[in-house]
């Protein structure tokens, strides 16, 4: 999988998962701060570790989950990287892919970008996804991924 | 398909599908059925329609059955399988005989009596079977069975019926033996312990308890010695232990019984089973890959058993009765050793597995990493215990972990290798529980390196290789400790041949 060329998806995913996070940890953060002044032991230490790794995962960690994810097509199919500790990259001819979806979310609408889900006939990889691509690109990937690849899948 | 278009299927189910229909539904709501019988007697302010309520729901799926039996239509158009269900939500189901890939059939004990089977006509799609036919007389399906493949495949139909070839049969002798290595009989004794438990029978009564203890017998074995006390504990264990073997074999007998696996025109068809007949066509297209399993007991009976992953398995069955999914696809649940070259190339007809392959070691860190892995969860797992106690004495279990750590690195990276064929390839792993695994590389879906933090550290990574129609814990083949560039280099070439094959 060398040869293969591999690039960075739209930076604008950053944003949608600062969002996500930021929304996550105010789910998180309101009922620790609603609760925890009542039990002794977590006042002021649950919600201070909740603030700061809310905090991480917000503002940080999109960045660098950002620079961990590329992608690359080639003639036979479309690699994906990711993972910022645990890493992996999925490889996935294109006579495997049974079908595909291009979905969006309403962060991802606001910011323009559109998901790219492949699903395969295999077993654990079943759908493969690749967040982050213009909306307008995540069509044109997959008509091109299709375009050659009517195969059986199986 | 446009002269299909009208074509009206006119054949009929069986005349005794409705006791078919009636108890599959019976059986699936027998648990609500009871409850409510049961409340309806006791309580002395029954529901709606008193005691009646039970018999008017049993009429009432009665009815429902005798009218799916009087309204199923199925037929052969020119091109194509026809099911027609219902009369007033009608459903007609079209399946090209060229996408039908297995029919197979399920008789259990009224089915036998009946001279009946119930017939699954899968295609390639997963998930469930595309119509299920319960139930047709067996002249009905070996006819179907007939004209389904003989329209699909034109090219066979000139040639006369080809002689179907025993490739394994399985006798008492060997199904005991399947037994004793299996112990099956275990899950079912933890399974019943479990519905016990639930039921409250180890609600330990204090009364009861105290009568025992006081009980001449219990006298007895008090003023027994040590020696014979802890001989009867032993007895006890071992008739146990020996209990649950013999309850395997008679599991093994029932399961398996006359297992024949045999070869007609290229595809493989195995046939098992007691009282339940299972008849099940493994078309040699839709095997995506051989799994040969050899545990400790089966190497003292030099024996192997063989699975394979077939396409279409893997989609979650929907209810409707089918548990077939669950079932692992048996090519020999138990065969000699020397038997199972043979067996696997019947399966994988395309590869040439003559040629002994060219096995791979892992990454040479491997060894020490695995014994760090073992020894620090062996560690982690063992001390708490062994202080609470022994005290000082759990340093000497602690020790001891050190070489059985080192034993199993050592044995693990022994045993374990891989192969890059021309056409498959090929993992085999473990030492006390050795397992082989052939994936042909045109079977090959999709390819995923990992690497942990610690792989990182050491330059390794995991490949993974996915196929299609297996349980995600159990699909595909997945090396460990592999050498990142190794692994890299394994993952181009599968992507390469994959990405070709059609």
């Amino acid at each position: 999988m060398a040869p293969l060329q591999l690039s960075h998806v739209d930076s604008a995913i950053i944003g949608v998962w600062r969002w996500q996070a930021a929304i996550a940890t105010l789910i998180v953060a309101a009922p620790a701060f609603a609760l925890s002044p009542s039990i002794p032991l977590l006042w002021p230490l649950a919600p201070t570790l909740i603030v700061l790794g809310g905090g991480f995962l917000t503002w940080w960690w999109p960045t660098l989950a950002y620079r961990h994810l590329r992608f690359g097509v080639d003639e036979t199919g479309i690699a994906i990287e990711r993972g910022v500790i645990w890493r992996s990259r999925v490889a996935l001819p294109r006579v495997r892919i049974q079908h595909t979806d291009v979905s969006q979310g309403p962060l991802e609408r606001r910011y323009g970008i559109g998901t790219l889900k492949m699903y395969t006939a295999g077993s654990r990889h079943t759908m493969i996804e690749l967040p982050g691509l213009r909306h307008e690109d995540a069509l044109a990937l997959r008509d091109a991924l299709l375009a050659e690849g009517a195969g059986s899948g199986v | 398909m446009a002269s299909d278009s009208n074509f009206q299927p006119t054949l009929r189910l069986h005349p005794l599908s409705w006791v078919f229909g009636l108890s599959t539904a019976i059986k699936q709501m027998v648990l609500p059925l009871i409850a409510l019988l049961f409340f309806n007697v006791r309580d002395d302010t029954p529901g709606p329609f008193g005691p009646w309520i039970v018999p008017a729901i049993v009429a009432f799926v009665a009815i429902r059955a005798v009218w799916v039996q009087l309204t199923f239509r199925y037929g052969f158009s020119p091109t194509g399988l026809v099911v027609r269900e219902g009369m007033i939500f009608l459903n007609t189901r079209y399946i090209e005989y060229a996408r039908i890939e297995n029919i197979d059939t399920e008789r259990r004990l009224l089915h036998r009596l009946l001279g009946v089977a119930e017939v699954r006509v899968q295609t390639s799609t997963g998930g469930k079977p595309e119509a299920l036919i319960s139930v047709l007389d067996l002249a009905a399906v070996q006819d179907m069975r007939e004209r389904v493949f003989s329209e699909g495949k034109p090219a066979e139909q000139a040639v006369a019926a080809p002689a179907e070839d025993t490739l394994l049969h399985l006798d008492i002798g060997e199904l005991v033996r399947h037994g004793l290595i299996d112990n099956r009989g275990m899950i079912l004794v933890a399974a019943a312990f479990g519905v016990l438990h639930e039921a409250g029978v180890f609600v330990i009564n204090e009364e009861l308890f105290d009568r025992l203890l006081r009980s001449s017998s219990a006298a007895g074995v008090a003023a027994l010695g040590l020696v014979v006390q802890i001989g009867l504990g032993i007895l006890t264990i071992l008739g146990a232990l020996i209990a649950v073997r013999i309850l395997s074999v008679i599991l093994a007998i029932v399961t398996f019984y006359d297992f024949r696996l045999t070869r007609l025109a290229g595809d493989l068809r195995a046939r098992y089973g007691l009282f339940t007949r299972v008849a099940l066509t493994l078309r040699t297209r839709r095997i995506q890959a051989v799994h040969q399993n050899e545990s400790l007991l089966h190497r003292w009976f030099k024996r192997v058993s063989l699975n394979v992953d077939l396409a279409g398995d893997s989609g979650v069955g929907e209810g409707n009765g089918d548990n077939s999914r669950s079932k692992t696809r048996w090519l020999a649940p138990v065969c000699p050793a020397d038997a199972a070259p043979a067996l696997i190339a019947a399966a994988l007809p395309m590869l040439d597995l003559n040629a002994e392959p060219d096995w791979q070691p892992l990454a040479p860190g491997a060894r020490g990493r695995i014994f760090r892995k073992a020894l620090l969860w062996s560690v982690v797992i063992v001390t708490a215990p062994a202080i609470w106690y022994l005290n000082a004495g759990a340093i000497v279990i602690v020790l001891g972990c050190i070489p059985l750590a080192w034993m199993h690195a050592h044995l693990y990276v022994k045993n374990t290798r891989w192969a890059l064929a021309r056409d498959a390839v090929l993992f085999r792993s473990g030492w006390l529980n050795r397992r082989l695994s052939i994936v042909p590389r045109n079977r090959v879906q999709t390819l995923s390196i990992e690497a942990t933090p610690f792989d990182r550290r050491s330059r390794m990574a995991s490949i993974y290789v996915d196929t299609a129609g297996a349980s995600a814990m159990t699909a595909g083949i997945r090396i460990r400790y592999l050498g990142a560039d190794v692994a890299e280099r394994l993952a181009a070439a599968l992507y390469g041949t994959a990405g070709a094959a059609r």
